[in-house]
């Protein structure tokens, strides 16, 4: 038997209460469930008296509860250490009937920022297939749709998460979300706001971190184009899950601010990444390129330093050191990360060598449950100026229930 | 307790009829005739967190079994999920299918040849996670419920055969 003991038998605890409810709540609807219409033809047939499947448990209504968080230790070099509550995240799930759920995940930033990191209807319409409506997670690379801390190993998420995918990327917009369970593959393809690159004072785009300060994350958000999102993910080889992921369009200006050249700038972003798992070893790996169009034009009007092309790499082995039957995990890992949001720029501004960074990250995620970490690791960074080299110590709390 | 003395079955007509057409279209898919009729088992397997419910069958052509058929409920993260399991007389597994999934991720499991794992040569072997079955990043905590759901479900058959009872 698995290592979901403990952890599921509380949520069943609460699944079975409410279930129970439910059930009252329904008595007086009465459940019809093999009551009518089961003449199917052909050769099937079940006796009349039958009540068939009368025992599934599955719940049509109800209220899920769940969450997230990390509490992070930074230390970098001959400087203070932070000590942070850096996000904590409270999901809540409505099910208004077997086809429709609404999903919100209310996140507290640094204790005292609070955002609506998800917020979005599911409505299934077929098995495997559903389309969602709502402020959604943008599916690009893997951290931005799978950022719980006991899912990736590390303090902090990979740095090629925050400044070439500004990770937690959400905006609103709508589309579907599918399966092919005949080729083992994932599909989703959504309309998005875009970025905001001008608010009609500043350019927001930079430089140092590329798209990242222009997320609206779905806040008064203003749009004038309309984004594409899409990814394929594939995970018909043992072990292996691979992802396409595709992003296309134009950033936003505020009105008025929109007719000024240079306002806004053209996005083609493309993403692959690879998990693999086998026994106690794993490995994933993720390559971004971004192309921006109009950078000179943009550049030129608000002053900024925007790249026209953004790359990054990384690559992380890892290996669980503890007995493969036993319920805990200690797995050691090791992580390489080379990204620049430099990587090409107009012929406006010069390569900022500050921008092209590489990573190598090494500890321990010691997973004392199912659903709990404690992570501890070393990071040494730096940037393809010589001599920039600085080490970071870091150590964190994590929980995903 | 026993499952038969769990609170009635609140699926829609829509899932329960989705459930019977994936039933009969399973059973003519794997076995060789098309025409049979299906005569409830007694429920003799515990409750346990990996098998919230379950229904169970006897494939019956003209009054002799020829296989049995399991419809189980098991958790995913936050809802469940039902999948169907097809046994031969001997209790090999057949076929696994997932007929409906809930959630929003995990549904992964689905996959056809991902569940081909499951298809068994040896009706005492058991399935590991990330052995024998191998994992599904991003869908790990249904790999693992739908593995130990059948891992619980194969231990109660063995002893239930053991013992006579089936």
């Amino acid at each position: 038997m698995g290592a979901l003991h403990l952890h599921k038998s509380y949520l069943d605890l609460l699944k079975i209460k409410m279930r129970n409810i439910v059930t009252i709540a329904l008595m007086g609807i009465s459940l019809n469930l093999f009551g009518q219409n089961m003449s199917l033809q052909d050769s099937l047939q079940i006796n009349s008296n039958q009540r068939i499947l009368k025992n599934l448990a599955g719940l049509p209504q109800g209220i899920t509860l769940g969450g997230y968080g990390e509490i992070l230790y930074n230390n970098p070099e001959n400087l203070n250490s932070e000590l942070d509550v850096q996000r904590l995240v409270l999901l809540f799930g409505y099910k208004f009937d077997e086809r429709v759920q609404f999903v919100t995940e209310i996140e507290f930033e640094h204790v005292k920022e609070v955002y609506v990191e998800q917020a979005f209807v599911n409505y299934n319409l077929t098995q495997g297939l559903n389309l969602r409506a709502g402020l959604m997670l943008v599916p690009m690379g893997i951290i931005n749709e799978f950022h719980e801390p006991t899912i990736f190993n590390g303090v902090e998420r990979p740095s090629l998460d925050k400044y070439i995918i500004p990770t937690t990327w959400r905006e609103i917009g709508m589309g579907l979300s599918g399966r092919l369970n005949g080729i083992s593959a994932r599909y989703q393809a959504y309309l998005f706001n875009g970025f905001l690159s001008h608010n009609g004072e500043n350019g927001l785009l930079k430089g140092s971190n590329g798209l990242r300060s222009g997320r609206q994350k779905g806040a008064e958000s203003t749009m004038n184009h309309v984004n594409f999102a899409g990814k394929f993910d594939f995970y018909g080889i043992r072990g292996l899950r691979l992802g396409l992921s595709g992003y296309q369009g134009k950033t936003q200006a505020v009105d008025g601010q929109n007719e000024i050249p240079g306002s806004e700038i053209g996005i083609s972003m493309l993403g692959l990444d690879a998990r693999y798992a086998y026994r106690k070893f794993s490995a994933r790996g993720q390559y971004l390129r971004a192309s921006l169009h109009d950078t000179d034009l943009y550049n030129e009007l608000t002053g900024r330093d925007l790249g026209s092309k953004l790359m990054g790499y990384y690559l992380e082995a890892a290996y669980n050191v503890l007995p493969f039957n036993k319920k805990q995990r200690l797995v050691g890992f090791v992580r390489y990360e080379n990204f620049n949001t430099h990587h090409e720029v107009g012929s406006l501004i010069s390569k900022n060598e500050a921008f092209h960074r590489k990573e190598w990250t090494v500890g321990f995620s010691y997973h004392i449950a199912p659903g709990a970490v404690y992570k501890i690791d070393y990071q040494t960074k730096s940037t393809a100026i010589s001599n920039s080299k600085k080490g970071q110590f870091n150590m964190g709390v994590g929980v995903w229930f | 307790m026993s499952l038969s003395s769990w609170t009635p079955a609140s699926h829609s007509d829509r899932e329960s009829k989705y459930i019977l057409k994936q039933i009969k279209k399973s059973i003519t898919s794997t076995f060789s005739f098309d025409s049979f009729s299906l005569t409830e088992k007694e429920q003799l397997l515990e409750a346990s967190p990996f098998l919230e419910a379950y229904s169970f069958y006897n494939i019956m052509v003209e009054e002799a079994p020829k296989g049995y058929v399991m419809v189980a409920t098991a958790p995913s993260k936050t809802d469940s999920f039902e999948y169907l399991l097809l046994f031969d007389l001997n209790y090999k597994i057949k076929k696994v299918k997932v007929l409906i999934y809930r959630e929003n991720y995990g549904g992964e499991i689905s996959s056809k040849r991902w569940l081909s794992q499951f298809l068994q040569s040896d009706p005492d072997a058991s399935f590991v996670y990330g052995d024998n079955i191998s994992a599904i990043s991003g869908a790990t905590i249904s790999v693992k419920s739908i593995t130990s759901s059948i891992n619980y479900i194969m231990d109660s058959i063995q002893k239930l055969k053991s013992q006579n009872q089936i």
